[in-house]
């Protein structure tokens, strides 16, 4: 038993002195505690209260080893407000207001400039990665997605494709795990799924004849390439998609709709119905939960496959703003950054949902991208032109009982 | 005997001292002696021989007699010294008994109040004043010593209890309020008519026939009890003889009259308050602000939106409109058009991309290539596409091209109107605008065709100062409001319809529910004006929520919302329903005011804009922001 009073830190030296009975080369380690898989932030005592535990019952507490606090290391000067940032083992690709998506080596430095599309890229995305060369993709307000051709060693870019069929400007691209097809979200209300494979063929657009302007065509970047499937259904601008699954599409949209399609088919499979705007959404195949950033302050967990609809598990709040983008943790189930137009960038633990586990205050101005690599690196761009990287370091699971 | 002697008897003699003491003299009267000298002796009285004679002759030849004294004491007499009698001569006068004492002499001014420089004794302060005294410090313990032990009371508590009793505290209330209850006050007696006087005006004096008639009806079935009658004069009145009978009927009255009390109706006046329901249960509206849009340098006077919702244009008066992206307050487009911008309007087609600018004496319609390459591509074909008619007919208003520098901005057409323009505004098919000229002619209002370049002039008459105008959202209607009225005009027929009375002092704004059955007016009065055009020409609610005057009204396009902005700084959301059975009113429930613009030059918001598909709403202030709330 322990003292109903005790807090976290209580907690802590206890178990630390136990751990040093037991081992004598013990270092001194912070715990954080979940009772029934929540984080203790408070007194053990108001917390039971708050959770309607009995104290006549035998309470279990989890201890974890406490999460470090991220590590600034990099902050990229941009020329532009930043719209997106995805980033592999070696690269950060950003896209930015400036009409340029921009390829930068982990350490800040600029390695490319790619310069083509006639207005402000909304989106980017690896699609492919080798030593020699990278496949990625740039979405813009122009309605066309770019598929460029980055040769690594020459430090060269080659738009290959230029994929037109939207009708308004592209928000959000997503590349499937195989790496051949990739979805794109637009203003437009739609969804289209392109393929993600380089050819030497032009596609034909249907209504060429109808184009205004001819012109055009012959200044276009690449060859023209047309949607293999056009997925409608959203009554309100598309913000968000992403591959939840190889089969799987799932889109958040403006008209308070997340909804989920068979890539294969381009059915509509369910319909997940909020009250708010949605800003962005992100899978986690660890927990398999979605998150959704809306434009009122919270963060809300969705399970995909329950049927029933519009039901939110859970939802973290702490955000003065809308959130504009939330990304989960590629190694941690419980984990999850999302970025918001108060300025904050905060870190989540699905256990503690009242209050995030850090809060990364470093923009002056609206963040409206963060991203979250397997190597454990965090990422936020906004519009003070300043893209943060921090440095996460994944713990080791070590839960006791 | 012997010489030496001979003082001595005489030394006796001079100290002849009475031993009595302090008492009255008078106790010796009888006695031969008057008291005892040192020695216990009697000191017998001198013996008085003399006569009044002898008293008399020794006055007026003994030249000492004004000096010489009787000792009570002794009874000797002694005669005064000179000395003596100089002291009883001064007592006298009040003088002091020593000659050499001066009461006047001259007084030293020690302490004045002049302050000196230095000190009036220049000695060192004393090693006690800088060290606490023991004494007192002893007299302090020992205070503090008796408080704690509780000797003394230090400020003992007053006792508050009043010296007077209330009289009826202990009387039940039910009993004294029951008979308060009870209370039913005395029928009124009838006050005396005309015909009660003594001298009655004549029609009032019973004829021959009536006075018979009177005589042959029951007592109980007579108008009066009596017969008015005349008399030549106050004095000439007899007795009442029905006095007796009189106050017997009276004292019946009283006695017989219903002991019943009238009940009235116990009604709640929060009951008859019609219930509204909490502005919880009728979300969504906007509630917190979300987004600010900062790039103006002066006060931005309007707004409007695309349709699709993802473009935001706002005129301001540094000159410049300014696009936006809506999402991340992102400023996409800077377009100075060199003049104070007083209302922009996007055109209200989807398929149409063109923004009409009103600045100055003219109306700009802007391309603003921002959305679908195809719709803004598609906008300038089917401007380019006009031909102009065979014969120059007569406008009011000249249609001029932009010049190449001005098309490179996105400028299409110029209008270019005789006076200012104040406000533009587009019909719903997006071909047809009206705008508003600053003027007092006939000429107010115009409308324009842009696909055929062609303006007129629907009126034929000035009826007041426009305030603004309005498009029908669905029927060939057309609002102008001027400073009082908002006349409704058909458009088809070309006749008024209806004029409607707005209750206020001077419109500002109006705003038209997508039903097309509503409308509502801001006014500069501060009040907002809900009208049913169903129902009647008047108001059918006057809100008065704004502290000032109201600039700017809106609706909203699908939502059952309307918002209002003030100079007070403030965005007023209210829910407006509107329901598709005619018998049921429109149901207007104040439900969130919004803050955030910063009062400048005692202007807050000057424009407020509701996003076409989701539940929020824009205003633009004189701080030079436009904000979003969600």
């Amino acid at each position: 038993s322990v003292p109903a009073a005790s807090e976290t830190t209580d907690l802590s030296h206890l178990i630390n002195k136990l751990l040093a009975a037991d081992k004598a080369d013990h270092k001194y380690v912070e715990f954080d505690f979940l009772i029934n898989g929540q984080f203790l932030r408070m007194p053990l005592v108001t917390h039971m209260e708050m959770e309607n535990i009995s104290t006549e019952e035998v309470v279990e507490i989890e201890y974890v080893e406490k999460y470090m606090a991220p590590q600034p290391e990099e902050c990229i000067f941009h020329d532009d407000w930043i719209s997106s940032v995805q980033a592999t083992e070696e690269w950060i690709l950003t896209g930015c207001y400036d009409q340029t998506a921009r390829i930068w080596s982990l350490e800040g430095k600029s390695i490319m400039t790619i310069a083509g599309h006639t207005e402000v890229v909304k989106d980017v995305a690896w699609v492919k990665q080798d030593s020699l060369l990278c496949l990625l993709l740039s979405a813009s307000m122009d309605q066309t997605v770019l598929l460029w051709e980055w040769n690594v060693e020459k430090n060269k870019v080659k738009a290959l494709h230029c994929c037109r069929g939207h009708a308004g400007s592209v928000d959000s691209i997503a590349v499937d795990c195989t790496r051949t097809k990739f979805c794109s979200g637009s203003w437009d209300k739609m969804l289209k799924i392109w393929s993600a494979v380089p050819t030497d063929e032009e596609d034909e657009m249907e209504e060429a004849a109808n184009r205004p302007r001819k012109k055009q065509k012959t200044e276009q970047l690449g060859l023209t390439r047309t949607p293999l499937a056009t997925l409608s259904g959203h009554t309100e601008a598309v913000s968000s998609v992403l591959w939840s699954d190889a089969e799987e599409i799932c889109s958040a949209s403006w008209d308070h709709t997340i909804k989920l399609w068979d890539a294969e088919t381009g059915d509509l499979k369910s319909t997940l119905t909020g009250n708010k705007v949605f800003n962005s959404v992100s899978y986690s195949p660890l927990c398999r939960r979605l998150a959704s950033g809306s434009t009122d302050r919270h963060i809300r967990l969705w399970d995909p496959r329950s049927k029933d609809g519009s039901l939110v598990l859970l939802s973290l709040t702490s955000h003065t703003g809308w959130v504009t983008s939330v990304k989960w943790s590629p190694t941690h189930e419980h984990q999850l950054i999302s970025g918001s137009l108060d300025n904050i960038v905060k870190l989540w633990d699905t256990r503690s949902c009242k209050a995030p586990l850090y809060d990364l205050a470093a923009h002056e101005d609206k963040v409206l991208c963060v991203d979250w690599t397997e190597a454990g690196l965090l990422l936020s761009g906004g519009a003070d032109n300043k893209l943060y990287c921090y440095r996460y370091p994944a713990t080791a699971s070590d839960v006791g009982a | 005997p012997c010489p030496a002697l001979t003082p001595l008897p005489s030394a006796p003699l001079q100290d002849i001292r009475n031993t009595v003491g302090n008492i009255p003299m008078e106790w010796y009267q009888d006695f031969p002696h008057i008291g005892y000298n040192l020695e216990g002796k009697r000191i017998y009285k001198p013996i008085r021989n003399k006569d009044e004679l002898d008293m008399f002759l020794e006055k007026m030849e003994n030249p000492d007699y004004w000096r010489t004294v009787q000792d009570k004491m002794t009874g000797a007499d002694i005669k005064l010294t000179d000395e003596q009698v100089d002291l009883v001569h001064r007592l006298q006068k009040g003088q002091f008994g020593d000659v050499h004492f001066n009461p006047y002499e001259p007084a030293v001014d020690f302490f004045t109040h002049e302050v000196m420089i230095h000190p009036v004794t220049n000695r060192p302060a004393d090693k006690r004043s800088f060290i606490p005294s023991l004494i007192e410090k002893e007299k302090v313990s020992k205070l503090v010593h008796a408080i704690k032990m509780g000797w003394i009371k230090p400020r003992k508590p007053k006792d508050d209890t009043p010296t007077y009793y209330d009289l009826w505290a202990h009387e039940d209330p039910n009993s004294i309020l029951g008979r308060h209850k009870m209370h039913v006050p005395a029928p009124k007696m009838k006050l005396p008519g005309h015909e009660e006087s003594y001298n009655p005006p004549p029609e009032y004096l019973l004829s021959e026939e009536e006075k018979l008639a009177w005589e042959q009806q029951e007592p109980a079935e007579r108008k009066l009890n009596f017969v008015p009658q005349q008399y030549r004069c106050l004095r000439a009145v007899p007795a009442y003889s029905r006095f007796i009978h009189e106050r017997f009927e009276r004292c019946l009255d009283l006695y017989l009259c219903p002991r019943q009390r009238k009940m009235r109706v116990n009604v709640d006046p929060e009951d008859l308050i019609p219930k509204l329901p909490k502005p919880r249960d009728l979300q969504p509206f906007p509630t917190t602000q979300a987004l600010v849009y900062r790039g103006h340098t002066s006060l931005v006077r309007c707004l409007s939106i695309s349709p699709s919702g993802q473009w935001l244009v706002s005129g301001s008066d540094d000159c410049t409109v300014r696009f936006w992206e809506v999402c991340t307050a992102r400023c996409m487009k800077n377009l100075p058009v060199g003049g104070v911008v007083k209302s922009v309007a996007w055109n209200p087609n989807p398929t149409i991309c063109l923004v009409a600018i009103c600045v100055e004496q003219s109306v700009l319609l802007v391309n603003p290539c921002l959305g679908d390459k195809l719709l803004y591509g598609a906008t300038d074909q089917l401007l380019e596409s006009y031909v102009a008619p065979e014969e120059e007919r007569v406008q009011p208003v000249q249609w001029v091209m932009a010049t190449m520098e001005e098309h490179s901005k996105g400028v299409r057409l110029v209008i270019q109107h005789s006076k200012a323009v104040k406000q533009v505004t587009w019909h719903g098919k997006g071909d047809y605008f009206a705008s508003v000229v600053s003027d007092n002619s006939n000429m107010q209002v115009l409308i324009h065709q842009t696909s055929k370049r062609w303006s007129q002039n629907p009126f034929r008459k000035s009826k007041g100062l426009v305030q603004c105008v309005l498009f029908h959202p669905i029927r060939p209607y057309f609002f102008v409001a001027t400073q009082r009225y908002v006349r409704v005009y058909n458009l088809l027929k070309q006749e008024l319809t209806k004029k409607l009375m707005t209750n206020c002092k001077w419109v500002s704004s109006m705003a038209i529910h997508p039903g097309g059955d509503n409308i509502i007016c801001g006014s500069y009065d501060s009040k907002l004006a809900w009208f049913d055009l169903d129902l009647s020409t008047r108001p059918y609610q006057l809100l008065r929520h704004h502290k000032k005057a109201l600039r700017s009204v809106a609706f909203h396009k699908h939502y059952p919302l309307f918002a209002s902005g003030s100079d007070d700084g403030t965005v007023i959301v209210c829910h407006g329903m509107v329901y598709n059975d005619l018998l049921q009113n429109p149901l207007l429930v104040p439900v969130k005011v919004l803050k955030g613009h910063v009062l400048t030059l005692d202007l807050g918001v000057l424009d407020v804009l509701f996003h076409p598909t989701q539940p929020w709403v824009f205003s633009s202030g004189a701080d030079g922001t436009v904000r979003l709330y969600t």
